[in-house]
């Protein structure tokens, strides 16, 4: 007896009671009850996607849930990735929410709408993956992308921009769920039936075309879910204004979702394809990758550069999934299996470091108010705990030694590079590329990260609002803990994961990688005879710094001190306003990706009436627009206003006119009807 | 070819070396070692100062030979050498950049200005003498002072 559905309906019905206690309760009792619900979900959540991944599988039909078609249910490894990695960040970020939301008062994420939507979100999430027929999938992605837009409007009132980046939200994944409806569609009347046994049992019988279209379709809508280029536009705008809770599960949960179900769809139901597809995915990663890291690189909202990340290392986890098909079509299954494995322990270290940094940037905002990191600085002392994870998580997102997502990132390289061996033109061409675009994007998240961490937190406060800030309430800080511990466990013995990484692959058709194997410890790819021990690593990096840093205190111990105070070229103190901004340390790396930026500025003179020397005012502007957005949106939105606008004419309301068009249309259908059939 | 002969035909272009120059080194220099790191402080000079140490350091005068250096920052400084009075301005600075340095630190005059205010005693702008406004070490007297005196006193300094 399989403890998933036990666990899967604990979690239903504890959001369930989750979302009628947000509904019902007052605001003062409302807040815990509904922490405590969600986090009770999750664990039920995580504790599914534990059991799926310990090699138990489950599936049901429940025909009387859904009309006509009923409700199909089913649980493997792969799923359980996804569900356990979900329900792992709803706990952590439910006890946080607590906390954020306590001190808000009854607007904001502590208003009933939200407080009701909070525990349906974590539940979709950790359903979604369960789902094993078209119409069951679609009504949960509807549901949680429903939910989740009501959680992006939470605060609302307090921020105008939250309007707009709803309706874009909105609009976008709507548009996504468009083109998954018609892939799904198509997919299904041919393959013969829509649940996913029988889609998977029909799909060799589906022509070749029809196959790639459906995968376009669907790639092009789980890569928008995912946040890659080009249907990316609502992440830097959503994410940023969503409450910092709400924040974190979209970055997170919610994003590899789409990982989930490309991998779900191309590999699994589709069976694989075409080198082609995979190409495609590839490009499509390696863009997001470095377009996405060269954004946040720029951005000086806090948010919006984490934001920016997630689309970055999405982009990497794509570029896995897309290496892993590419093999699976040249037939070197070990090593498509390392590129998944790969591309799933991302998903899994990038769910770790980036909720947790958006629950950090979630605590500055709430303390100071601010998201600009021009005007923030100085929180260290402020804000030490805060401080001291956010570093922790950037550590991780920055994919070097000895963070996780270093080790992630360094299987996906060591996949890449000895898929050298495969033979054919387009391999040998894209692999290295996409080797060069991994290396390119890790360099410059370290300079993003830096920047976020150095001018965020270090330094002296550039606005008294900065100034003013108080380390996060008790329980925000037991959340970000749990995330912290997430990450360090990672970083340290990723090996633990190798059995249920290579069960997940497995679930798929692959044959394991044993990419993870070694007790834990050590991390040994047996197919490429590499191997890796995080824990050596951490532990002679610590040696390291413990000796660079102690040895000449021990040294110096000897000498006299004395304390002097800053030089200041004799001047006067260095005031905040002379410190790096954000702006200002980003700005070389603007100047050489310019032509990929093409950033705006405006130099405004104004000189006194007297004389055109003398000037009375300098107004500088530079803004850093999001360039695929320009090119791409702005001409289809004109388009769609130009024939908006010239379809007002039709509408001239006369209602003979009506009329008339009900009685073409009429006759229209009936000569059609008569024609065609 | 033709610019290697050149150099070995012209040998050394800088004055030989003068005899040491009188005086004991002073007692905070002699942990100097030989090696002197100076930098430079216009307290309000007129700049004929400048012009002669600047002539100092060129080849002709050549005070690195003697171990003086000059740096850009008093952190790396062992010597402030401080010319002109002392203007109201400046005063504060001139603390400020002799306290940065580390110790052992010496204060070095030059100019009749730096020592007496010389052609600018009484004016409204003037704070004092270099000696009002920090301890000073050594003086090099002359309105300029001659590049030599400047290279002697380094020298002092040096201990070579
Ligand atoms: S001593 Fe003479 S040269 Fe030097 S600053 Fe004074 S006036 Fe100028």
């Amino acid at each position: 007896m399989s403890a998933i559905p036990a666990a899967l309906a604990t979690a239903t019905t504890l959001g369930g009671a989750g979302a009628l206690a947000g509904l019902g309760l007052p605001y003062r009792l409302r807040v815990p009850v509904v922490g405590l619900l969600t986090a009770g979900a999750g664990v039920a959540g995580a504790a599914a996607g534990v059991a799926a991944l310990g090699g138990s599988r489950w599936a049901t039909d429940l025909p009387g849930l859904l009309p006509l078609v009923g409700t199909h249910l089913a649980v493997d490894a792969l799923a359980g990735v996804f569900m356990a990695v979900a329900g792992a960040v709803v706990v952590a970020v439910a006890v946080y929410g607590v906390g954020y939301a306590a001190g808000h008062g009854p607007h904001g994420l502590g208003s009933r709408t939200a407080q009701a939507m909070l525990p349906l979100f974590a539940l979709t999430l950790v359903l979604v993956p369960a789902a094993a027929s078209v119409s069951t999938f679609l009504v949960l992605w509807e549901l949680m992308a429903l939910v989740s837009l009501l959680l992006v409007l939470a605060e609302h009132r307090e921020r105008a921009s939250v309007r707009q980046a709803g309706v874009w939200y909105a609009v976008m994944t709507h548009l996504g769920l468009v083109l998954l409806l018609a892939a799904f569609a198509l997919f299904a009347a041919r393959a013969g039936g829509e649940t996913f046994a029988a889609l998977r049992a029909g799909a060799h019988t589906v022509s070749p075309t029809v196959r790639g279209l459906v995968f376009v379709l669907a790639g092009l809508a789980f890569t928008s879910k995912a946040g890659a280029v080009p249907l990316h536009a609502w992440l830097p705008r959503a994410h940023p204004e969503a409450p910092s809770p709400v924040s974190a599960l979209m970055s997170t949960a919610m994003v590899n979702l789409g990982v989930y179900g490309l991998i779900r769809t191309g590999l699994d139901l589709l069976g694989g394809g075409p080198a082609w597809w995979w190409l495609g995915l590839i490009a499509v990663g390696g863009v997001s990758a470095v377009y996405g890291i060269l954004q946040a690189a720029m951005a000086s909202d806090l948010k919006r550069l984490l934001a920016y990340s997630t689309s970055e290392n999405m982009g990497l986890v794509f570029i896995g999934v897309g290496a892993c098909g590419l093999f699976t079509s040249y037939g070197d299954r070990p090593l498509a299996a390392l590129a998944l494995a790969a591309a799933l322990l991302h998903v899994v270290n990038h769910a770790a470091f980036k909720a947790l940094l958006f629950c950090a940037a979630g605590s500055v905002v709430r303390s100071t108010g601010l998201r600009d990191l021009d005007r923030l600085g100085g929180l260290r002392s402020r804000m030490p705990a805060t401080a001291g994870l956010f570093a922790l998580a950037a550590l991780g997102a920055v994919a070097l030694p000895p963070g996780n997502g270093f080790i992630s990132e360094w299987l996906l390289l060591q996949s890449l590079i000895h898929g050298l061996q495969v033979p054919g033109v387009a391999v040998a061409v894209v692999l290295p590329l996409s080797v060069a675009l991994i290396a390119l994007s890790a360099g410059i998240a370290a300079a993003a990260f830096v920047k976020a961490l150095g001018v965020g937190f270090f330094a002296r406060p550039r606005s008294p609002r900065a100034d003013g800030a108080r380390e996060a309430p008790p329980l925000m800080i037991a959340g970000m803990g749990l995330l912290a511990a997430a990450c360090v466990a990672l970083a340290l013995v990723p090996g633990l994961l190798g059995d249920a990484l290579d069960r997940a692959v497995s679930a798929i058709g692959l044959p394991g990688s044993g990419a993870l194997s070694g007790g834990g410890v050590r991390v040994r790819l047996t197919d490429i005879s590499a191997s890796l021990s995080p824990l050596w690593v951490v532990a002679a990096l610590a040696v390291a710094i413990m000796a660079a840093v102690g040895l000449p205190r021990l040294y110096g111990r000897r000498r006299r001190r004395m304390n002097a105070r800053l030089w200041d070229c004799g001047g006067g103190a260095p005031t905040p306003r002379m410190a790096y901004t954000a702006t200002s340390f980003a700005e070389p790396l603007q100047r050489v990706f310019d032509d990929v930026l093409a950033p705006e500025q405006d130099l405004n003179v104004t000189p006194v009436r007297e004389s055109a020397y003398l000037v009375e005012r300098v107004r500088f502007e530079r803004r850093v627009p999001d360039r695929i957005e320009h090119r791409l949106y702005e001409p289809v939105l004109r388009a769609l206003a130009g024939t908006g606008r010239s379809a007002r004419r039709l509408a001239g309301g006369s209602v003979h006119l009506y009329l008339g068009y009900g009685f073409v249309g009429l006759v229209v259908l009936l000569v059609a009807l008569a024609v065609g059939w | 070819m033709g610019l290697l002969r050149r150099i070995r035909e012209t040998g050394r272009a800088a004055e030989p070396a003068p005899p040491r120059p009188e005086g004991d080194v002073p007692e905070k220099a002699r942990e100097l070692g030989g090696s002197v790191q100076v930098r430079c402080v216009d307290a309000g000079s007129c700049n004929g100062c400048e012009i002669e140490i600047a002539a100092a350091f060129n080849p002709v005068y050549d005070a690195e030979r003697y171990g003086a250096r000059q740096v850009a920052s008093p952190r790396h400084a062992d010597v402030a050498l401080v010319t002109g009075p002392v203007t109201r301005n400046m005063a504060e600075p001139l603390r400020r950049t002799v306290a940065a340095m580390g110790e052992p630190r010496l204060v070095v005059a030059v100019g009749d200005c730096a020592i007496n205010c010389g052609e600018f005693a009484g004016g409204h702008g003037v704070e004092g003498a270099v000696a009002d406004v920090v301890p000073v070490d050594l003086t090099v007297p002359g309105c300029p002072p001659e590049p030599d005196a400047i290279v002697a006193a380094l020298r002092r300094v040096t201990g070579r």
